[in-house]
């Protein structure tokens, strides 16, 4: 298997642009860049890429557009790329059909491993090869068994109740990506939820103290502060 | 003069709120009080127009702008007047003096009101004034904060390009030095960032519910990233602490803690970072094993002055200045205070967050 997959990367700067390529180019990836939206669009359709990087901050469009044009049409995975202080956009970008984010200034490490998530999320139907061969998902020392509606910790049953395990299932199919506290609220307790994510809050804890060895040192359960959580990923 | 800014003038000096309308009421139900006993026990009438000036000058001074004086010297006049001045129950202006009452009930709130607002406005002034010293602080922190690194990136990358016969180990050392100073003016850039969303006002940030253990975890987290060769230690209680806060901002300030407790401590190899609750505000600590804060520091470690004398200081280009002044503000911008002691083998800063959102909630 040769093929290596196609990434357009949608950036202006062109320093920036240049690095991602170069990052993605040494690491098996065959990288095209677009300088602007309409290049992008274009370039989108007449290419298909397997995956796409977008900036937020174009000079001719706004990138949230650019995602909402793509989405009509296509579910082709695109990590976002947006500065620190606007969680606001990562958020919505998220809840537009965004599959990932990566925060200005990354690291090379962290680019790959979006990457990598944001592809395996798209090949797999079920979100996650895992469960759908075996039906559990495991990283580290927990389990999730989707059968049998637990969670096992060094084997052991950690007792979640039904809301608590409904969200760890729903991190564990999305696990590497990060899921948003309206889509996992929405996706939990239906469309006509509040905002109010105080419940998530208090059950996120509740599980951490069943499934974490330190509550405030979680190896599964992350957050990202101001935009939702995340499950670690296997291997 | 527009329109608008004539509706604005109006609106600032006969400003409305139901507190103050709350106030007026209670302190003259007061006033008519009194009177009705003082009447019941004494068949004179000369004590009701002092009464009703005093609650007059009550009214102007705790309530804010000129409308609520003034409607209270005007019904303070006609209570007088109607109730408490022969013939009672009935109005009567013929009474002799009687022009002259009312003047001075007049007389009386407009002063009030007029010293009250002028005091809250200087009040105003000075917190301003008080702002703007930090913003110039902080400006001439960064700007020295900037240099330096731009001088060393500019530097190792010109040596690069110049130098095609270097070594692989020196174009590495090189690469690496211009690497981690360009970490260090993200660094920075992030902490200016934090300062621009602490706004103008302390209204201006927005307060969530947010449970304290994830910030703390997640600060940690992307600090082990940084610094592998440290080990941190984190306490959180096992009940939930939920705290107010914006939590990007709180984030910075124990990022930044952390930060200083790594570089600052100099020979730093645990760090322990801890919440809990305490009555009603939640306490956040940093504890290093590092070589502690200079003892003439730690009176003006938080008086927003940032030093420069580099003379006690080693590495002068790395003050704490700036990451310091912005844990500061930030904390203050949520209503709470900050702290700083050596402890035994390292140095400790702690602060704390009210838990229940006071005053102007956004």
């Amino acid at each position: 298997m040769t093929i290596r997959e196609k990434i357009l990367v949608i950036e202006d700067e062109k320093s920036i642009s240049h690095f991602i390529s170069t990052i993605l180019n040494s690491n098996g990836y065959e990288a095209m860049q677009a300088r602007s939206g309409s290049e992008a669009l274009s370039m989108i359709s007449s290419h298909c890429p397997d995956l796409v990087i977008l900036d937020l901050g174009l000079p001719d469009m706004d990138g949230l557009d650019i995602l909402r044009q793509l989405r009509e049409w296509s579910s082709l995975p695109v990590v976002v790329v947006s500065a620190r202080s606007h969680e606001r956009d990562k958020v919505q970008a998220l809840d537009l059909g965004a599959d990932d984010y990566l925060t200005k200034p990354f690291g090379t490490d962290e680019l790959l491993a979006r990457v990598r998530t944001a592809i395996r999320h798209t090949r797999t139907a079920s979100g996650n090869d895992q469960i759908a061969q075996k039906g559990t998902y495991t990283v580290g020392e927990l389990t999730i068994d989707y059968n049998k509606h637990q969670a096992l910790v060094r084997g052991e049953n950690v007792k979640l109740t039904l809301s608590e395990f409904r969200i760890v299932a729903l991190l564990g199919k999305y696990a590497g990506k990060v899921l948003t506290y309206d889509f996992i609220i929405k996706e939990l307790w239906g469309p006509r939820a509040g905002g109010d994510n105080q419940i998530l809050r208090v059950n996120m804890a509740n599980i951490r103290r069943k499934i974490e060895k330190n509550p405030a040192e979680p190896e599964y359960l992350f957050t990202e502060v101001g935009v939702g959580y995340r499950l670690a990923e296997g291997e | 003069m527009h329109l608008s800014t004539k509706k604005s003038l109006f609106t600032r000096f006969f400003p409305f709120s139901l507190r103050d309308l709350a106030v007026s009421v209670a302190i003259l139900s007061c006033a008519a009080g009194i009177c009705f006993l003082l009447q019941h026990a004494n068949s004179s009438d000369g004590f009701a127009s002092p009464v009703f000036v005093l609650a007059v000058l009550c009214v102007s001074r705790f309530t804010t702008g000129y409308l609520f004086g003034l409607l209270a010297s005007v019904l303070g006049v006609v209570c007088v007047n109607f109730i408490f001045t022969y013939p009672y129950w009935a109005v009567n202006f013929t009474i002799s003096g009687y022009p002259l009452t009312f003047l001075v009930f007049l007389a009386a709130s407009v002063m009030t009101c007029a010293l009250t607002t002028q005091a809250r406005q200087s009040e105003r002034l000075r917190a301003e004034n008080e702002k703007e010293k930090m913003r110039a602080n902080l400006l001439r922190s960064v700007s020295h904060d900037i240099r330096t690194p731009l001088t060393s990136i500019v530097g190792s990358t010109s040596a690069l390009l110049e130098n095609p016969e270097l070594s692989l180990p020196e174009r590495q050392e090189l690469l690496e030095d211009a690497r981690s100073e360009a970490q260090w003016l993200i660094r920075v850039v992030e902490n200016l960032l934090s300062i621009t969303r602490i706004g103008d006002a302390q209204a201006n940030i927005t307060k969530e519910e947010e449970a304290a253990e994830e910030i703390l975890g997640e600060s940690v987290r992307k600090f082990r990233r940084r610094y592998p060769g440290i080990r941190v230690s984190v306490e959180a209680p096992d009940e939930l602490l939920m705290v107010p806060m914006d939590p990007i901002l709180i984030e910075q300030v124990l990022s930044n803690l952390l930060e200083n407790a790594a570089v600052h401590g100099k020979s730093t190899s645990h760090i322990r970072v801890s919440v809990r609750r305490e009555e009603m505000f939640a306490r956040f600590s940093v504890e290093d094993d590092g070589g502690g804060i200079p003892e003439k520091e730690l009176p003006t470690l938080f008086d927003g002055t940032l030093r420069h004398s580099s003379s006690s200081n080693c590495d002068g280009k790395r003050n704490m200045g700036l990451g310091l002044s912005v844990c500061l503000a930030i904390v203050r911008a949520h209503g709470g205070a900050m702290s700083a002691q050596n402890i035994s083998g390292g140095a400790e800063f702690s602060f704390r967050l009210p838990l229940e959102a006071q005053g102007v909630i956004a």
